[in-house]
């Protein structure tokens, strides 16, 4: 074995020496190409059939909108975002809706054919054909039909009031001189290669390896965007990898770095960490029907209060994210500060549980008519912090008399553990649409499948609340709705907020106009604007 | 010899019919699904969900789903990816260059390592001793242990060579392609040549015991005449069977190396596919690393035939 591995180390040593590797770190550093690392090759690059973050496709098929940094919604292909103030959203005496978009004039597709109401109409009208498989039909399937009065008005049919009907067409359009009459699951070109309106196109998509984006010569927004003349995704699934090639130069940017790599790239010269508030939480499901002392409110209030999350968030997580009391996040406009909270107390807890007629056993366990208060959290497992948080959560739980006993499971095998509702309690997040609908979280009649109630939690007033937030299109009495909710839920506490799940991007130091995005619209939604500025 | 050959291959067929059935079984046994991503967005209504899961074919029950694969499958139609619509076939062959390049230098670099490493700790004591510390070494080590510490040392610290990919995107010439291969293939290498190695020296140490290396020996022929003519060459068709074997199990993909370094392989394709249950993807890489392991035990067993005449008598 002398010469198996230390024999090779010497050849690895005599090729290096000849200058091969050099290469890489040159060809990233160059002011017109920004190479990022990314942690998974796309399925495709159809923004409506993938069903990962749509980083790169974005860079390529605008939305109608999109969401900033804020999450306002802000017009990109259309004028103006439609309203119920500004004329464009009118309420039908039958209960349904219309909603016309003005779309942008002279955007063309990259191929020079102009962009056209033809186009928004194709795109519901492929979608709603059901001959292919888009991610989701998600409002689409509540278009009657769309009118196209003039190439520039999409008039949009709805059968029935459609609060998030802003964001329906923030995927874009499918362009239909293209693709009318063909098989868009097969339209492998379009696929791989989509035409677009955006401020880049694929270059070339090597399968394994990466993605290279060049900047469009006639991009509407004018001729001084796109600033970087190149993006390449590298395609980098592990970890380590990639944030090894951010340190050695290889990437310059790599998007949503892990909580527990920070501290690594802390003080790197030529890297800046931007970090933007989230639009998810971690939090503690309590799924009430596997395990029903969940049932008892005074069981989820004491254990709320037995939860230190400041300690959490301040050691486990580097004082990174911030507490949060609920599921909408406070950068939505729907987001209700004044909730009902619950400050680590461990003796308010146990006096909570002993009321209620929890008693501590020999074991140190409390009990209740023969129910011991003992259930199994379940978490992904190869998530350090996670796996690090449920100890914490072990613990606290722990000295109030509650028995956690931590299980992990696989990143993939996770979720239809959950969606059977085979746990009893889980620590995890969800990652919010950019709407701040509820519905599907916490009505009563959203239990799996029909939804992802997942506390099995049921509160009529809650699921009226949240029902009629759904129904109006009136944007501030659906705000006005949604805070109730809000406070509605942290008084009845179905689950354990934890915190924030803060966005953080490693971005080049000398690159300008990055502001990072807390939506699944991703970082890269303002690229047009992004510059490399000289060393 | 003929006769052999069309027997062995007569006889995977029925093997090749359970293999598939189990490995069907067992991908579908493991928890989640190739909707399991979709559960997670909450743009992806349940209705979506149900939606895809009939596009899918995934609605139909499970033994409906394996007789219609394996219809297809021997009809050459491998499906279309779960993941990404596209066809199984052209998904994995795209891959395969990768692998096979990535293999073949790291089995070269193994043997040219193993080979004389093996022969000397047959006939040096000392040598043996010191070998042998580093082959547990090789052995034990974590693929994905060493694989980060190369990229540490060699792409981060040094910055001599590229920590992962197959070729620079606008690079591409040889040295640039030699400079990304070197260290998965080291990493390869290094575990391969340490049990090969080892392998060798043991097939050395059993024939130089035997009395025809005496009697060679007691003709007075020198040492070197006496290995490399006399009791390599009796060594040789264990050693080869090893080695078929070992590259048989890698034709399925240097699985960790490859995800580690970002090598755009079939192994790279396999993880993938398992972490998004592309049952179509899996199958098929699967049944493929099927028939490689047995076809490569047959040339293993003809490679036996042609270096060892006593087995040609006996067939």
């Amino acid at each position: 074995m002398t010469y198996s591995w230390l024999g090779a180390l010497p050849l690895a040593l005599t090729f290096a020496a000849c200058g091969g590797g050099e290469k890489p770190r040159a060809a990233a550093s160059g002011g017109d190409l920004l190479t990022i690392g990314y942690d998974r090759e796309p399925d495709t690059m159809n923004r409506y059939a993938t069903h990962i973050l749509e980083d790169i496709e974005s860079c390529v098929v605008e939305g109608l909108v999109v969401n900033d940094e804020k999450m306002n919604i802000i017009p990109v292909l259309a004028l103006e975002v439609p309203s119920t103030g500004n004329g464009s959203v009118i309420l039908r005496p039958d209960g349904g809706m219309d909603v016309t978009w003005k779309l942008r004039a002279g955007v063309k597709w990259h191929d020079g054919v102009p962009h056209t109401s033809a186009d928004v109409k194709f795109t519901v009208d492929a979608i709603n054909k059901g001959d292919w498989k888009p991610e989701s039909v998600d409002g689409f399937d509540r278009i009657e039909s769309v009118d196209t009065p003039d190439s520039l008005t999409a008039v949009v049919h709805y059968r029935e009031v459609y609060a998030p009907y802003r964001l329906q067409f923030v995927r874009g359009t499918l362009p239909k001189h293209l693709l009318d009459g063909k098989n868009i699951d097969a339209a492998t070109d379009y696929n791989r290669k989509p035409l677009g309106t955006g401020p880049y196109r694929v270059i070339e998509w090597k399968t394994g390896e990466y993605i290279l984006l060049e900047g469009v010569p006639n991009y509407w927004r004018g001729a001084e965007f796109p600033k970087i003349k190149r993006l390449l995704f590298k395609f980098l699934p592990n970890t380590t990898t990639r944030i090894n090639q951010l340190k050695s130069g290889e990437v310059q940017l790599v998007a949503l770095v892990p909580w527990d790599k920070v501290r690594e790239l802390r003080g790197l010269p030529n890297v800046r960490l931007n970090q933007v508030v989230g639009n998810g939480y971690e939090h503690v499901t309590l799924n009430q029907k596997r395990f029903t002392p969940f049932a008892d409110i005074a069981v989820r209030r004491a254990m709320a209060h037995a939860v230190d999350r400041d300690l959490i968030v301040n050691t486990l997580l580097d004082s990174l994210v911030t507490v949060v009391n609920g599921p909408i996040q406070p950068l939505s406009s729907a987001y209700e500060k004044n909730v009902t909270t619950y400050p680590y107390d461990p003796s308010r807890a146990r006096a909570l549980l002993d009321s209620a007629g929890w008693v501590t056993g020999a074991d140190g366990i409390r009990a209740k008519a023969g129910k011991r208060l003992a259930f199994t959290l379940i978490t992904q497992s190869g998530f350090a912090i996670r796996e690090n948080v449920s100890q914490a959560l072990q613990k606290q739980f722990r000295d109030v008399g509650i028995d956690a006993s931590v299980r992990l499971i696989d990143g993939t095998s996770i979720s239809s553990v959950w969606f059977k509702g085979d746990f009893d309690a889980m620590l995890h997040w969800w990652q919010q649409g950019a709407d701040p609908e509820m519905t599907l979280f916490f009505a009563s009649d959203r239990m799996p499948p029909a939804g992802r109630n997942i506390n099995y939690f049921k509160d009529d007033s809650l699921t009226a609340m949240l029902y009629a937030s759904d129904r109006t299109a009136d944007e501030a009495q659906r705000i006005t709705l949604l805070k109730a909710a809000q406070q509605r839920l942290a008084v009845l506490i179905p689950e354990l907020p934890l915190y924030n799940t803060a966005k953080i991007d490693a971005v080049p130091a000398r690159l300008q106009g990055f502001t990072g995005n807390p939506t699944n619209a991703g970082p890269f939604w303002n690229v047009y604007q992004w510059q490399l500025t000289a060393r | 010899m003929i006769r052999f050959v069309l027997r062995r291959l007569a006889q995977s067929v029925p093997l090749l019919l359970v293999i598939s059935l189990l490995i069907f079984a067992l991908i579908h046994a493991a928890p989640g699904g190739p909707l399991s991503t979709y559960l997670e967005n909450p743009n992806v209504r349940p209705e979506d969900i149900e939606r895809l899961r009939r596009a899918m074919g995934l609605d139909r029950p499970l033994g409906m789903q394996y007789l219609s694969w394996l219809w297809a499958f021997v009809r050459g139609d491998w499906g279309f990816s779960y993941a990404d619509g596209r066809p199984v076939l052209d998904r994995l062959l795209e891959r395969v260059p990768a692998t096979l390049e990535l293999i073949g230098v790291a089995c070269v670099m193994a043997l040219i390592a193993a080979v004389p490493v093996g022969i000397m700790a047959a006939v040096n004591r000392r040598f043996d001793r010191v070998s042998s510390l580093f082959a547990v070494a090789g052995i034990s080590l974590p693929v994905f242990w060493f694989g980060l510490l190369l990229q540490l040392v060699f792409a981060g610290a040094l910055g001599w060579l590229p920590s992962s990919g197959r070729a620079s995107f606008d690079g591409g010439d040889f040295a640039d392609r030699v400079a990304h291969l070197l260290l998965p293939a080291t990493v390869l290498a290094a575990a391969l040549s340490a049990a090969w190695s080892r392998y060798l020296r043991r097939a050395m140490r059993d024939t130089v015991a035997r009395p025809f290396i005496r009697a060679a020996r007691s003709r007075g022929l020198s040492e070197r005449t006496l290995l490399l003519h006399h009791a390599l060459p009796n060594a040789l068709p264990t050693f080869v069977t090893v080695v078929l074997l070992d590259v048989s199990m890698m034709a399925s993909g240097a699985v960790v190396t490859e995800s580690i370094f970002a090598w755009p392989g079939i192994g790279s394709l396999f993880t993938e596919a398992l972490g998004k249950r592309d049952y179509a993807v899996l199958m098929a890489f699967l049944m493929c690393g099927s028939v490689a392991v047995m076809v490569l035990n047959l040339v293993a067993d003809l490679a036996v035939h042609a270096l060892d005449p006593r087995t040609r008598d006996a067939a």
